[in-house]
């Protein structure tokens, strides 16, 4: 017969050195809390990133560009792909192709801090291929009439108005619409009719084309007839691909975010461990009684690792609202954190504390607080009753 | 020479005011051994704080060797004690981590005295407690209780006190050990000069110390319940004989 | 034996105990050593390659906005102009997308000047004027690529259609040099681009330099007016001014990890109290008798404050130093390209002064851990804490 220690009594002694178990609950409260704030911030780059691709579009750039705002297609290269096989069509019959130019001018925070943001050059066409990015407020930009739509992260960073105007390049444009996109990348861009960008840039280019693809084609068809092509040196990839190949720098955060976690979770472990031990060490003579009472010495281990287990559980209950509150003060106050992306233009990510996050940092304080509470919980559980109810 | 006038000491325990001492006098002329009995909670210990310098009462005056103790900060309290009083306690008297002889070197860290002359002075001290030379670097861990009381007392005479004060000190003890402390503290009275109070519940103190003061709930027993407590006592002495007697 | 032989032995005590803290402490403190590198590393990036005496000159729209070529001679011709040259991003990748390093289209004649702290070998110099395919690489690409002297590479530009072959004549050396750079002839790409039916008559951007730094002000404010009201109007900066706006977008991120090593200082000051705490209340008999045998309490706060203090420092010199070692080494591993993906690592820049900041740190932490146990141990009366014990 083994009799399992009531759950009741592993909790209530934990909190019996109030303090003691306090300051670890808070220490670990404070590890997941920064874990959890990187690991929001590592999803929150994936997020936008990723988001910003959707699963029938390619995108044509030359071959070996990261990105498309470092390549360049020949027009002509625009002309014949449009009419390749297995691109969709638009509601008057065109195909969904959306030639774009992508250029960097400079923008000025309110602060006064200068960033590089990406303008996207396009034409009519670019809204029927990028289904996911919608006007939120007002219309499209029309053709050569200096107005621009912009992307809802950059009108809130740069303090940029609906009916307002706008300075960028070597002109003033017209705010004719916000721009939303889920929170993905677009909503950090103005977009533009492509005839005035060529004109305010003082070059007549397109760096990529955007292609939607029919329904019920195999995109990869495309794919290789693109890389075949003996014109041009181009190459198509699904956008949900390219997109995510941008996203390295959150790969390195998130390596990072590992090692941080990691390093301050032994750390914290270490700290549960002593308040553990110490545990077990005044409540030697209370040990000696229960195994002399005829608990096995495995209900003592259960026993002790379901404390430090509570402990651990607090600890994240607690750190998680408090990392909840704290990124939804950055957001709040910082309007989200700038990145740097690959096209060395500024993007706005919004910080936000997925389930994925929550529960891989669960896992993190489940793992310290077995990791803290076994080795004292094995002592426990070794001590000979006699020895126990002698020691004072 | 001690002396206590109308000395009284309460504390908050709780919601209660206990009152440990009432309005206590008591005279101890020079050089005597002392002991100082009464069941729990009759205020014997802390009237020896009061004595030792460790406590200051809420009414009435201290006076030990010619100094009023009763004006004295704290702080001045500590640096009296360290030159004039000894002490020993009924347990956790010694550092574990330190070895014996350090730990009698202890109370010599408060006085201008340099390394090497603190070593010997605590060497002397072992030395007159009895304790054999093997033992000096051992930790207490390793040593009896008898000794480990031995070694407490060496610590109270290593600065040369006026006074030794004991709280109970033979009470973790054996029948053997504690009859050599009592010993030791009745050769240090006598060979030396040092007046000694103890408080003690031990009945073979009485065999060695000159006078005895009964308190009880916090008052000092005078005239005839005096008498009455050292009947009491006597006869309880003569009963534990008389039972070590009757032995199979 | 004397006070200091207290505080040592006490070390002893509790040995799992004081081990454990440590531990925590030099994990924590090396954690926040690296986080506190952050900031400064970026700032001491920008000191080490630039310099005061180079301005920068760029379309005022942005770095993407191109001016015409025939802006060079006028940039010349400016008073306090030593020497100027185009610099024009020219996007190419060799063998893989993935071997990203900035390229750029320079004027020949002008390297040695304007770059001369970069100290490039004279012959280096000599031959990049010589031979038109000829380039100048910075070191820590030749050390990624194992590139040497004489090898020739393959450039394909992304925003060109041209494949140039380049012969490398010379090495951006250490310290000073531009670590990353790729710098070749402009005639060289002209060629290539005008037999393409393309247009060179562009420059990305301009570097001058100036005569003395004391200049630069007026020397950038002359060069803006020349082009003002033009098609492509200018905006001069400061080498200096130009690397830190580059910088300055990343101050959001680079604050959130401070931000995270400010917790793990927090977190470390909260178990080393605890641990504090724990140990002291152990004593608390100990300490009782101290005191009756005359110690005063503010020797005691000194012993117990002086026990922490030697722990924290103690751990915190290993972590402090384990993090200037360990991010030395990955650092390294990430410039020779053995381990590329470490090379934003190189950020961590982990100084001397990182160090002492991260010993101050662990310092702190004992004290502010130490001292509420300690006091409230210290200044008890010596009667209530003998009361307390026995």
């Amino acid at each position: 017969m083994s009799r399992a220690i009531p759950l009741s009594y592993s909790l209530r002694s934990v909190f019996q050195r109030r303090t003691r178990a306090l300051l670890t609950v808070v220490v670990m409260a404070l590890v997941v809390l920064a874990v959890t704030v990187m690991l929001s911030l590592v999803s929150g780059i994936r997020r936008t990133l990723v988001a910003t691709g959707e699963a029938d579009n390619l995108i044509i750039i030359r071959k070996g560009a990261t990105n498309d705002g470092s390549s360049m297609l020949p027009i002509e290269a625009y002309r014949a792909v449009a009419y390749f096989p297995g691109i969709a069509s638009g509601a008057d019959g065109e195909p969904l192709v959306s030639p774009e130019m992508v250029i960097q001018p400079f923008f000025y925070r309110p602060d006064g801090g200068r960033e590089n943001v990406l303008v996207r050059g396009v034409r009519p066409v670019a809204f029927a291929v990028h289904r996911n990015v919608h006007i939120r407020e007002g219309r499209a930009p029309r053709s050569s009439s200096g107005e621009a739509a912009v992307g809802r992260a950059v009108a809130a960073r740069y303090a940029v108005r609906l009916g307002g105007d706008v300075r960028f390049g070597r002109r003033v444009w017209k705010v004719v619409g916000i721009l939303e996109a889920g929170g993905s990348s677009f909503e950090s861009e103005v977009w533009v009719d492509v005839n005035d960008l060529w004109n305010d840039a003082n070059r007549s280019i397109y760096n990529g084309l955007r292609v939607k693809v029919a329904p019920g084609s195999d995109p990869q068809v495309l794919v290789r007839r693109v890389a075949a092509d003996p014109r041009w040196t181009l190459e198509a990839k699904p956008e949900i691909d390219y997109y995510r190949e941008q996203a390295d720098s959150a790969n390195f955060l998130f390596r990072l975010t590992l090692a941080l976690g990691l390093i301050m979770g032994i750390g914290a472990s270490f700290g549960a461990m002593n308040t553990m031990f110490a545990a077990v060490k005044s409540r030697t003579a209370e040990i000696g009684t229960l195994r002399a009472l005829g608990f096995s010495r495995r209900s003592i281990l259960i026993s002790f690792v379901t404390e430090a287990l509570a402990i651990a559980l607090a600890g994240f209950a607690v750190g998680v609202l408090m990392a909840i509150a704290t990124t939804l003060g950055i957001n709040a106050l910082m309007k989200g954190v700038a990145i740097n992306l690959m096209t060395f233009t500024t993007a706005t990510v919004d910080l936000r504390v997925s389930a994925t996050s929550a529960l891989q940092v669960l896992l993190l304080a489940t793992l310290l607080g077995l990791a803290g509470g076994f080795l004292p919980a094995r002592h426990a559980a070794r001590l000979s009753p006699v020895e126990a109810l002698r020691r004072r | 020479m001690i002396r206590l006038l109308n000395v009284s000491r309460h504390f908050q325990r709780g919601p209660d005011v206990v009152r440990a001492l009432d309005h206590v006098t008591l005279t101890i002329p020079d050089g005597r051994f002392a002991a100082l009995m009464g069941p729990s909670g009759s205020g014997k210990s802390t009237l020896l704080n009061l004595l030792s310098g460790i406590d200051r009462p809420d009414e009435g005056e201290v006076e030990v060797a010619g100094r009023r103790l009763t004006g004295l900060s704290e702080d001045e309290l500590a640096a009296w004690r360290a030159r004039h009083v000894g002490l020993v306690f009924q347990f956790y008297n010694l550092i574990p981590v330190l070895s014996a002889r350090e730990n009698v070197e202890l109370p010599l860290l408060l006085t201008d005295l340099r390394g090497p002359e603190r070593r010997r002075r605590a060497e002397v001290a072992l030395e007159v407690v009895g304790l054999v030379q093997e033992r000096f670097d051992q930790l207490p861990g390793t040593l009896s209780g008898g000794e480990q009381q031995r070694v407490a007392i060496a610590r109270a005479i290593v600065t040369d006190p006026d006074l030794i004060v004991a709280d109970e000190p033979t009470g973790d003890l054996d029948a053997q050990s504690a009859d050599a402390v009592l010993a030791l503290l009745s050769e240090l009275n006598r060979e030396f000069h040092k007046a000694i109070v103890l408080v003690t519940h031990d009945l073979r103190a009485l065999r060695w110390v000159d006078e005895v003061h009964h308190l009880d709930k916090g008052r000092l027993l005078a005239g005839d319940e005096a008498l009455r407590a050292s009947e009491t006592l006597e006869q309880a002495l003569g009963t534990a004989r008389r039972h070590a007697k009757v032995k199979p | 034996m004397n006070y200091r032989t207290l505080v040592s032995r006490n070390f002893s005590r509790g040995r799992l105990r004081t081990v454990l803290t440590a531990a925590s402490i030099m994990l924590s403190i090396f954690l926040a050593c690296a986080v506190l590198t952050l900031p400064s590393g970026l700032a001491a990036l920008v000191e080490r390659v630039t310099s005061g005496s180079r301005v920068l000159v760029h379309n005022k729209a942005g770095l993407s906005y191109m001016m015409p070529y025939s802006y060079l001679q006028k940039v010349r011709a400016v008073p306090g102009v030593t020497a100027a040259t185009s610099f024009s991003w020219f996007g190419g990748i060799y063998d893989e997308p993935k071997n990203l390093f900035p390229n750029f289209a320079i004027d020949a004649d002008a390297v040695g000047d304007i770059w001369a702290e970069f100290q490039i070998d004279p012959q280096a110099i000599a031959d990049f004027r010589r031979y038109r395919d000829g380039a100048l690489v910075g070191y820590q690409t030749m050390r990624k690529f194992r590139w040497k002297i004489g090898d020739r590479v393959t450039l394909r530009s992304t925003i060109w259609p041209v494949d140039l072959d380049f012969r490398i004549v010379g090495v951006l050396p250490e310290p000073h040099g531009n670590p990353m750079w790729f710098l070749f002839s402009r005639t060289y790409m002209e060629e290539a681009l005008r037999a393409k039916g393309l247009s060179a008559d562009f420059a990305g951007m301009i570097w001058v330099r100036v005569d003395d730094p004391a200049n630069v002000g007026t020397v950038m404010r002359r060069i803006d007016d020349l082009f003002r009201n033009s098609d492509a109007e200018t905006a001069s900066e400061t080498e200096k001014s130009f690397f830190e706006s580059f910088m300055s977008s990343l101050s959001g991120l680079s604050n959130v990890i401070l931000a995270v090593g400010f917790l793990v200082a927090a977190a470390v000051v909260v178990i080393t109290a605890n641990t504090c705490s724990m140990a002291i209340r152990e004593r608390a008999p100990e300490i009782a008798i101290l005191k009756a045998l005359g110690f005063r309490r503010f020797t005691i706060l000194g012993l117990l404050l002086t026990e922490t203090l030697t722990l924290a420092l103690g751990s915190g010199v290993i972590g402090a130093v384990a993090a200037y070692g360990v991010l030395k080494l990955l650092a390294a591993l990430g410039a020779t390209g053995a381990r590329p993906g470490l090379g934003p690592l190189s950020m961590f820049l982990v100084t001397p002064w990182h160090v002492l900041e991260g010993i101050l740190l662990s310092l702190v932490v004992g004290v502010v851990a130490g001292v509420v146990p300690s006091w409230g141990a210290a200044r008890k009366p010596v009667a209530e804490a003998l009361r307390e014990v026995f």
